[in-house]
């Protein structure tokens, strides 16, 4: 059957995370995706630790659905092969420094003259204007900067860095293989490539659009509140009798009264402190401690029976090792187990999306540096007289 | 000309309410698709959440509803149904989350649309996935990220659960489905072809922490920021004189280093393995971190951020403060990106936006209309498309 990006080539100059997720996203829905390393492959995301069978589980994860091929682009001849490749792509995707891929002579000028129907995506930290133009970012460092860390923490507590230090990355990927479709669809209709620009500061901050919205609302910092929603209440989590926490949302008020039900407290749902969400929010700690001491008195097992059955949102605090193999990611492949050529078998992210007629995936394993040349440059019958062995 | 956007003449049909699916429509119209928002009589529920409310308007609605027209239809009755159906012949795309069965029950479903339209792009956004279980089941915000073991990586071990701030099953789940519908729509203009699509938030924030599942699958020792963050302090950054900062030391020379190491009077790391190559292993994210943070919190006491960032900077490592969000939006950097964005709303005045994060040079993403007051633009639609209220 047909893939969504059948026939699309993506050269991907990318390095680490932000780059190489979004164009493993592109090659998950059927694009040929031919990533381009210097010799030794991409430095950065091959010494982040952990590794399996020693390679960087980041370059492995960030990585599938690819093909591998080495190119020195400072060396002629290895840039006249990135050329040869650029004439016969259709997305250009690159992350480096503002200026470092011009530097290498693969500018947005230099590629369009190449190809004029080059989508051309350049991503970077914090863009190439302004006073910190041209800084490097990783992903804990933006979180730094962005203000997410700021509404993140223990109740009215300090705040803290989500320590997964990959969710910034991934977001900004995101939005680097969503404007790639954008960009594609318009391709389609004018036949013309294009320049798409994207920084790891302004998607961070569009991540937070909801809560910056308070801000400008009220020109006050939200406070972290813990497992707390700002907006919506009582949407937070409980501690049971057992110990667990739960967690719940009404974020509708149609919720409220089955809610209530299920906690056995119908008297609140004609309390008319609570009656709107905005009058629970305003009386959301009096709420919440009332709600505390009931959740406190049975198990998450028999609140989940009862909220269940009231069709209110709630779930309990899942761990890797029972989501590994629960029902629902097994059912839905929302995390599935591969075979990978050199890193045996592999728990993988499953695909986010589901296209009913032109199913994206399968996922399968990239590879080493270097691993596909020898095919790459046959399939588009570039000659490799560069001597044996290719770049060295 | 050139002025188009990449979306112009698609229109999109969308039945979603909350966060997650209207983040996804509003991307659709930032890039100049015509995005009808139908709701129900009381409205979106996200129009109650909160407060603040700015002119009676959520924040949290207005910072998602951009580039919209909202009619209002009452799916409950069988004239407000028909009227939905017939809109559905005239569109691109379909956007719903009304849940199991509830686009059937109304007449929406795919197989009933697809009748009328088959060009037509469906998207059904769920909480959990259409298989398996929990398919039947709400989800939240906090559900999904629970569920989806995000606070895991948050607070500390015994205290209570901890969630990320910002509304991220929501909204990544969002963009997931914006890219479904990219790439549907893609497909049908090579094809001819209109199909189904769908996502989740929970299969959207596994997918998420998926490097992390890799990880755990054999890895060839317990250490690293994929693994050891389950059993790490909370990270606050350093502190210093006036706040805290946070680096990492990816480049660096040995003369570079020992000119940090003196200018700190942190002369005893050069003789502590725990800093060597260059203090790499010594910095936040390095195998050290946690162990050494003391001792260089002790040397950053006497420090203004300020300097610690310029210094860094100046041995060829990364820096920044940590911020919060009044700093953070007068910061120059914010404003040389133009992050910020400002529309007038016919009741909320002049608001605050975020810009669309992509900038495309040929087919710009833009902002247009205001989110819509309920049913702002009923009677204009209703009559554009020969449609009236209750006919």
């Amino acid at each position: 059957m047909a893939k969504i990006l059948e026939g699309i080539r993506v050269f991907d100059l990318t390095i680490a995370a932000v780059g190489p997720w979004a164009t493993k996203l592109l090659g998950a829905m059927g694009a040929d995706v031919i990533k381009v390393e210097a010799p030794g492959g991409d430095r950065l995301s091959h010494m982040v630790p952990p590794t399996i069978k020693g390679n960087s589980v980041l370059y492995i994860s960030a990585n599938h659905n690819k093909r591998m091929i080495e190119l020195d682009l400072k060396k002629e001849a290895d840039r006249a092969i990135a050329l040869k490749i650029i004439e016969q792509s259709d997305v250009f995707v690159q992350n480096m420094r503002p200026g470092a891929v011009e530097r290498l002579g693969l500018g947005y000028e230099v590629v369009a003259k190449v190809n004029p129907r080059m989508i051309y995506v350049a991503a970077s930290a914090y863009g190439r204007t302004g006073p910190m133009a041209g800084e490097a970012g990783i992903d804990p460092t933006v979180q730094s900067f962005c203000g997410w860390c700021g509404i993140t923490g223990p109740d009215h507590g300090r705040g803290e860095i989500y320590r997964h230090l990959a969710h910034l990355d991934l977001t900004t990927a995101t939005t680097i293989t969503q404007a790639v479709l954008q960009a594609l669809i318009a391709r389609e209709r004018t036949g013309r490539g294009q320049r798409i620009e994207i920084e790891m500061l302004t998607a961070a901050m569009a991540l937070q659009t909801t809560r910056l919205a308070e801000y400008f609302a009220t020109g006050e910092q939200p406070a972290p509140l813990g497992s707390a929603a700002a907006a919506t209440a009582p949407h937070q989590a409980f501690e049971c009798q057992d110990q667990r926490y739960i967690a719940i949302g009404v974020e509708r008020d149609e919720q409220w009264p089955g809610f209530c039900r299920a906690l056995k407290l119908d008297e609140l749902i004609s309390d008319q402190r609570f009656a709107t969400n905005p009058q629970r929010v305003a009386h959301r700690v009096e709420l919440a401690s009332m709600l505390a001491e009931r959740f406190k008195t049975k198990p998450v097992a028999w609140w989940t029976i009862r909220l269940n059955h009231e069709q209110v949102p709630c779930g309990p605090f899942l761990t890797f090792a029972e989501l590994r193999n629960h029902p629902q990611v097994l059912a839905n492949g929302h995390i599935v187990e591969i075979d990978t050529p050199h890193w045996g078998s592999m728990h993988v992210d499953g695909l986010p999306w589901k296209f009913e007629g032109t199913p994206a995936g399968p996922i399968r394993a990239g590879g080493k540096p270097g691993e596909h040349a020898a095919e790459i440059l046959a399939e588009l019958g570039i000659v490799d007289d560069r001597g044996a062995g290719g770049s060295k | 000309m050139s002025n188009a956007g990449s979306l112009d003449g698609f229109r999109v049909l969308d039945f979603t309410q909350g966060l997650c699916g209207p983040f996804c429509t509003m991307q659709l119209g930032d890039g100049g698709a015509e995005v009808i928002k139908v709701e129900p009589p009381a409205g979106d529920f996200a129009r109650r959440m909160g407060p603040p409310f700015i002119g009676g308007e959520s924040a949290v609605f207005l910072s998602l509803n951009r580039n919209k027209k909202s009619v209002v239809i009452d799916l409950e009755s069988a004239s407000g149904r028909e009227m939905a159906a017939r809109m559905a012949r005239e569109a691109d795309v379909v956007v719903e989350d009304f849940g199991p069965g509830g686009a059937t029950t109304r007449g929406l479903d795919y197989a009933q649309l697809r009748a009328a339209n088959p060009k037509l792009i469906y998207c059904s956004i769920t909480p959990f996935g259409e298989e398996g279980p929990l398919r039947h089941l709400p989800g939240s915000e906090l559900v999904v990220q629970a569920m989806a073991e995000y606070s895991a990586s948050l607070g500390r071990i015994g205290d209570p659960p901890v969630r990320v701030g910002a509304d991220i099953a929501s909204l990544n789940t969002g963009t997931f489905a914006a890219q479904a519908i990219l790439g549907g729509l893609f497909h049908r203009l090579r094809s001819g072809e209109g199909q189904r699509v769908a996502v989740s938030e929970f299969g959207a924030l596994l997918h998420m922490r998926g490097i992390m599942w890799s990880s755990l699958s054999d890895p060839d020792d317990w250490y690293g920021f994929h693994l050891d963050h389950y059993i790490k302090p909370p990270d606050y950054g350093y502190q210093t004189k006036n706040g805290s900062f946070y680096f990492i030391l990816r480049r660096g020379n040995s003369e570079d280093w020992d000119r940090l190491v003196m200018e700190l009077g942190m002369e005893e790391a050069l003789a502590d393995s725990r800093f060597d190559d260059y203090g790499r292993a010594a910095t936040s994210i390095g195998r050290h971190a946690t162990e050494v943070k003391p001792i260089w919190e002790k040397a950053f006491a006497k420090r203004t951020r300020e300097e610690l960032v310029d210094l860094v900077k100046s041995i060829g490592g990364d820096a920044v403060p940590i911020m919060e969000y009044p700093e953070l939006l007068a910061h120059p950097q914010v404003a040389a990106l133009e992050v910020v964005a400002e529309i007038d709303h016919p009741t909320a005045g002049r608001l605050k936006t975020i810009r669309p994060v992509a900038r495309l040079s040929d087919t710009p993403n833009s902002i247009r209309l205001a989110p819509p007051t309920l049913g702002q633009h009923t009677d204009e639609i209703l009559r554009a498309t020969g449609l009236t209220q209750g006919g």
